[in-house]
């Protein structure tokens, strides 16, 4: 019921009060929002119009080397852009390369945090030297691997296979993939630890002790109280480290260089763009069409994901 | 509304931000009254002008020089964006035989010849004339060389004698593999061949190649444009199966990471016994303080169908159009390619009179200093120089700006780069030699038909 909605011109005391109500709420959200206007208003300007500009480069043939355009070209960009081979296969490297390192660092980091869960001497120490992964800037990471451990030359690893009277492998150039996974995963493992502990040391200790009062083994335990528990702070750990391992980039510049096994989406655009190609309508069109997809995955594993805590909280 | 130059320029700007993090400060002891930006490729050859700068330049002058240290990839990208987007990061940049013609005819760098020409210090004349060919454009002089070279053979005659084998003066490359298949051993590989991705590292050797066994990237289209894409022909199969094989059969160790540095050094270090590569790195081989100075011979680039296989390169100074203060960019260019430098460093270099960068003036093979200290090399590298077939490198002709170890158009970074990654991913192993074919066919035909 509002003041307006009143059919007759008399004062009625309670319309007014409802009236009064209503413009002190609409006054209360606004006082409200209003701090977060500039934080709103700085998203837009460096998120919302440099992708404005980036659809409209797009739509451009525009290239320095050689220097050409740019010229209006409508949606040509696009049409050459998504049966490009090399697009493709970059997009495959891209979702192969998020999974593999997603799932491999949330098995590491849950037996890391299992084992941290318990009490031992120096277990201060233990967690801090088992962050130190995530907190190495991701080129140093990739550099101390590629040169330190895996070389053929210098690496320890190879040191190791040579005393054993075997022939070196060049681990970076042989297996381009699964060098880049096993370093991504070395960083990334110490953030799904800590994920992980927090879930685990968050267990309500009475329905642990229950259990073992009513004599469950300690897989029991595991599998049927810990793991369910553990569940939406796996699924946290999905989400966040993916968003995050699909804008991989500086490990794949400083260990291959990109190349087949290796170039994934961003190197590609990459290496469209300042990284060789020079062809910013091109580049652009294939960052849309990166965008796009990202939203459309997005939305939908947001879904899922909201949709899978609500059934977790009666737990 | 922002113009879309400026908004390059911001971004231009947040890259060289970041970049000057990295710079190399030098002569900061020394009252300056002006100072410039300078980014070089780091090989040796730079590293030393670089530390011979503040008591040499600086203190003469009072121009102090920052120095930014690149891989020559890294290099390539960021002069291109610097010149090419307008950004204003350098004062003078460093570039080599490719880019200095085809940015000349950009517009983007400014004319030497208006500084050169008059000035009789400087004495443009004694450049060599094919050097100074290919860093010009329709008349004008877009770069000045800093040190230039060909490419040959390197290898340890010690190695070769104990194996009694002989090198001819001018091998073939069946001749070359064969020695190298001869002489290798589990302690010292046969061959250095370069296998690391970009068209300026695996791309200059194998194009060199490639060209010798009857191979090109590209037909010459009408009009000045690119032909058709001639990888899928058996001339081209053969050259890249070749360069494998010899590599996998008897080639250094992490061959798909090496380049030349990692090969001067596999070299210095006796781990290898014979090196195809640029000349410039005798000067290093041969340094007064190299472990293996005086064991080396020379012959010229290995051959097949072709009389000559021997690239043509210089890296050279550039001042760019948009440069804030191009008459103190002149006066630090004058001086590190003029007579002068190559005059006094020879002494004062560690490595003693043969490490002066060669092969860009007539003046420093007529120096009896650098005569007696370069004479393993000095007249191979001259030789090396003018055989090289700068005009016409192959059997077939070829789109754009002439060129032997790249195709002179503006396209030709882009694909090289990203097919010398499948072609060092066959080297690698990780893709057979038909599939890194297919794949560099398929890049290359994407620039069929554009102009250059």
């Amino acid at each position: 019921m509002t003041a307006q909605a009143e059919p007759t011109g008399s004062p009625d005391p309670g319309a007014e009060r409802a009236a009064k109500i209503a413009e002190f709420q609409r006054r209360d959200k606004w006082r409200r929002r209003l701090p977060l206007l500039p934080a709103l208003l700085f998203i837009i300007v460096v998120t919302q119009i440099p992708f404005i500009f980036n659809i409209w480069y797009s739509l451009q043939d525009w290239r320095i080397v050689p220097p050409r355009g740019p010229d209006f070209v409508g949606l040509e960009n696009y049409t050459e852009g998504y049966t490009n081979q090399f697009f493709l296969q970059s997009v495959g490297i891209s979702i192969t390369m998020t999974t593999a390192a997603v799932l491999l660092s949330l098995l590491v980091g849950t037996a890391l945090a299992l084992l941290l869960d318990r009490q031992f001497l120096g277990r201060g120490i233990a967690r801090t030297l088992l962050i130190t992964p995530f907190l190495i800037m991701p080129v140093v990471a990739g550099l101390l691997w590629k040169n330190q451990i895996f070389s053929s030359t210098f690496g320890v690893l190879n040191a190791i296979i040579e005393a054993f009277g075997l022939d070196a492998i060049p681990f970076v150039e042989r297996y381009p993939f699964w060098a880049i996974v096993t370093v991504l995963v070395w960083q990334w493992s110490p953030f799904m630890m800590l994920i992980i502990l927090a879930g685990l040391q968050g267990q309500p200790t009475d329905i642990l002790e229950a259990a073992r009062v009513d004599r469950a083994s300690s897989r029991g335990i595991f599998t049927q109280i810990t793991l369910p528990m553990l569940r939406p702070y796996m699924e946290l750990g999905i989400v966040l480290g993916a968003i995050y391992l699909l804008q991989v980039f500086d490990h794949i510049e400083v260990m291959t260089g990109g190349g087949p096994g290796s170039t994934n989406v961003p190197y590609f655009v990459y290496q469209r763009s300042i990284g060789g190609g020079w062809d910013f309508g091109q580049a652009a069109a294939y960052s849309t069409i990166v965008v796009i997809a990202s939203i459309i995955i997005a939305t939908f594993a947001l879904r899922v994901l909201s949709s899978l805590f609500q059934r977790q909280e009666p737990v | 509304m922002w113009s879309r130059d400026k908004l390059t320029k911001a971004g231009v700007g947040a890259m060289a931000t970041a970049l000057v993090a990295s710079t190399v400060f030098a002569g900061a002891a020394v009252a300056q009254d002006k100072s410039i930006n300078v980014a070089i490729v780091g090989n040796p050859q730079m590293e030393d002008i670089a530390s011979l700068t503040p008591s040499l330049f600086t203190e003469e002058t009072g121009i102090a020089v920052n120095y930014v240290f690149l891989e020559e990839q890294t290099l390539r990208e960021i002069v291109t964006r610097d010149v090419g987007a307008g950004g204003q990061q350098f004062d003078v940049v460093m570039i080599g035989m490719f880019e200095a013609p085809q940015f000349g005819r950009n517009g983007w760098l400014v004319d030497l010849n208006q500084y050169a020409g008059g000035d009789a210090d400087y004495n443009v004349d004694d450049i060599i004339p094919a050097v100074k060919n290919g860093l010009s454009w329709d008349g004008g002089l877009y770069a000045a060389p800093f040190y230039a070279e060909s490419s040959f053979v390197m290898y340890r005659k010690d190695v070769l004698e104990d194996a009694g084998v002989a090198m001819p003066d001018a091998p073939t490359w069946d001749e070359v593999a064969e020695i190298a298949r001869t002489i290798d051993t589990d302690e010292m590989a046969g061959i250095c061949l370069r296998g690391k991705p970009g068209w300026g590292d695996l791309g200059a050797i194998f194009t060199t190649v490639a060209n010798t066994f009857g191979a090109t990237y590209w037909e010459a289209g009408e009009n000045d444009t690119i032909g058709a894409a001639q990888i899928d022909q058996p001339e081209f199969k053969e050259a890249l199966q070749f360069y494998v094989d010899l590599i996998n059969d008897v080639g250094e160790n992490d061959a798909s990471n090496a380049s030349y540095n990692e090969c001067t050094n596999q070299m210095l270090d006796s781990k290898v016994a014979m090196w195809v590569d640029a000349t410039v790195a005798a000067s290093n081989l041969e340094a007064d303080d190299s472990p293996i100075k005086g064991k080396l011979g020379y012959a010229l680039s290995p051959t097949k169908v072709t009389d000559a296989s021997g690239w043509l390169w210089a890296w050279a100074l550039a001042v760019p159009e948009n440069a804030p203060d191009k008459d103190t960019a002149w006066e630090y260019v004058k001086w590190a390619t003029g007579p002068e430098y190559l005059a006094t460093a020879g002494d004062i270099l560690p490595g003693g009179w043969a490490t002066v960068p060669p092969g860009t003036r007539q003046s420093l093979y007529e120096n009896p200093s650098y005569q007696e200290a370069a004479a393993a090399f000095a007249q191979k590298t001259l030789d090396a120089m003018l055989a090289a077939p700068i005009d016409n490198p192959g059997v077939q002709p070829r789109p754009g700006l002439p060129g032997v170890q790249f195709v002179g158009v503006p396209q030709f970074q882009d694909m090289g780069t990203r097919c010398t990654e499948q072609f060092s991913a066959a080297i690698a192993g990780n893709i057979s030699v038909d599939d890194a074919l297919s794949a560099c066919q398929a890049i290359a035909s994407e620039f069929e038909g554009e102009s250059w």
